[in-house]
């Protein structure tokens, strides 16, 4: 086993678990970022993205309530994570279905749980694995750490080339905008409580690993959309990234 | 770096702060101007994180379409949304909570 690590260590650990595996590097986000998808792929996207952020607020759910009554900071970030998901200003699914509908599908088609690839439905049931089964703060390190953190630096890249090259207004990619504030928010208090109470080494080999296969999962799916949607229409060749 | 000053409550705070920081997103990670910063939303929704900028509004940028519908005739009294700006120059503003609030009863 290897030693406990000083904060500093551990934390660029973490950041170096994920980013080996940043979803900013799949196709699909590539393309996105090139303004090379239509707003049909971006509907599928959406369509998508809805049953995995969806019910962010029940993963939290989870582990805020196994996590133990003396956590009175963690738990309390968990709560305002869920309430800000949910009711803190507008709720954070109905942004993604108005952006969703400026894409030419409907709010019906996008909380139709049919519409979701495998994929997607893995990533879902892999977050609520994570959730209900893994110790808290492990749970914390592959939801919060894992996937939310990242949030801000794919909506950096993604939310101009909305703006600029597929000319959506202000209004329709709030979600994103607003992710780029509050993720950035949950990301870091996430990391804050997992450097505090990841206290014996084999928690904090636990925390990286999850990290790591979170970034994973997200670049899974995302990789995933790319094949499902894009493949057909637009080549790995066209994007620079035959083999 | 820029250098941030809240008046708040008769009090002045200040310090140091990251070119292109979110004053609520510091304050969300605990860290200046937090615990004297107020915040609710953090998407421009709320009003609650609104100050008057006393000094350094010229070098901001116009206010945008979230800034412009929550805080309507305020913008022209110097009111600004602080979770729509990203600092990157020295600036001082002014947070008065009673007053957010009341304006978020009239709204």
């Amino acid at each position: 086993m290897p030693d406990m690590m000083d904060q500093a260590t551990f934390r660029s650990a973490l950041e170096i678990a994920i980013k080996g595996n940043s979803a900013n590097k799949s196709p699909f986000s590539i393309a996105w970022a090139e303004g090379k998808l239509s707003r049909t792929h971006l509907a599928r996207w959406a369509e998508n993205h809805y049953h995995y952020v969806g019910p962010f607020a029940e993963y939290l759910a989870y582990v805020y309530a196994r996590l133990p009554a003396h956590f009175t900071e963690a738990k309390d970030f968990m709560l305002s994570n869920m309430y800000e998901e949910e009711i803190g200003g507008d709720r954070h699914t109905d942004l993604l279905i108005r952006f969703a509908e400026a894409c030419g599908t409907t709010g019906a088609r996008v909380k139709d749980p049919d519409n979701m690839s495998p994929t997607t439905r893995g990533l879902q049931s892999w977050c609520y694995a994570v959730a209900m089964r893994e110790d808290p703060i492990v749970a914390i390190a592959g939801l919060v750490v894992g996937l939310e953190s990242q949030v801000p630096s794919i909506y950096r890249r993604q939310t101009p080339t909305l703006r600029e090259k597929y000319k959506f207004t202000d209004e329709e990619v709030e979600f994103f905008d607003l992710h780029i504030v509050s993720d950035e928010i949950h990301g870091e208090r996430g990391y804050q409580i997992v450097l505090a109470h990841a206290d014996t080494p084999a928690l904090q080999q636990r925390c990286l690993k999850i990290c790591e296969i979170g970034a994973q999962m997200r670049l899974l799916y995302t990789t995933a959309l790319y094949h499902d949607y894009v493949e057909n229409d637009l080549p790995l060749r066209d994007l620079d990234l035959a083999a | 770096m820029p250098k941030v000053t809240l008046h708040k409550r008769g009090e002045i705070v200040s310090d140091e702060v990251a070119e292109d920081s979110n004053l609520v997103v510091r304050a969300g990670i605990r860290r200046f101007p937090y615990p004297h910063l107020t915040y609710g939303c953090g998407m421009g929704k709320c009003g609650k994180c609104a100050c008057r900028v006393i000094r350094g509004a010229d070098q901001l940028p116009a206010p945008n379409w979230k800034e412009t519908k929550r805080l309507g005739d305020r913008i022209d009294a110097g009111f600004r949304l602080v979770c729509q700006l990203w600092i990157t120059h020295d600036i001082e503003l002014l947070q008065d909570d009673a007053l957010n609030a009341a304006a978020s009863r009239e709204s």
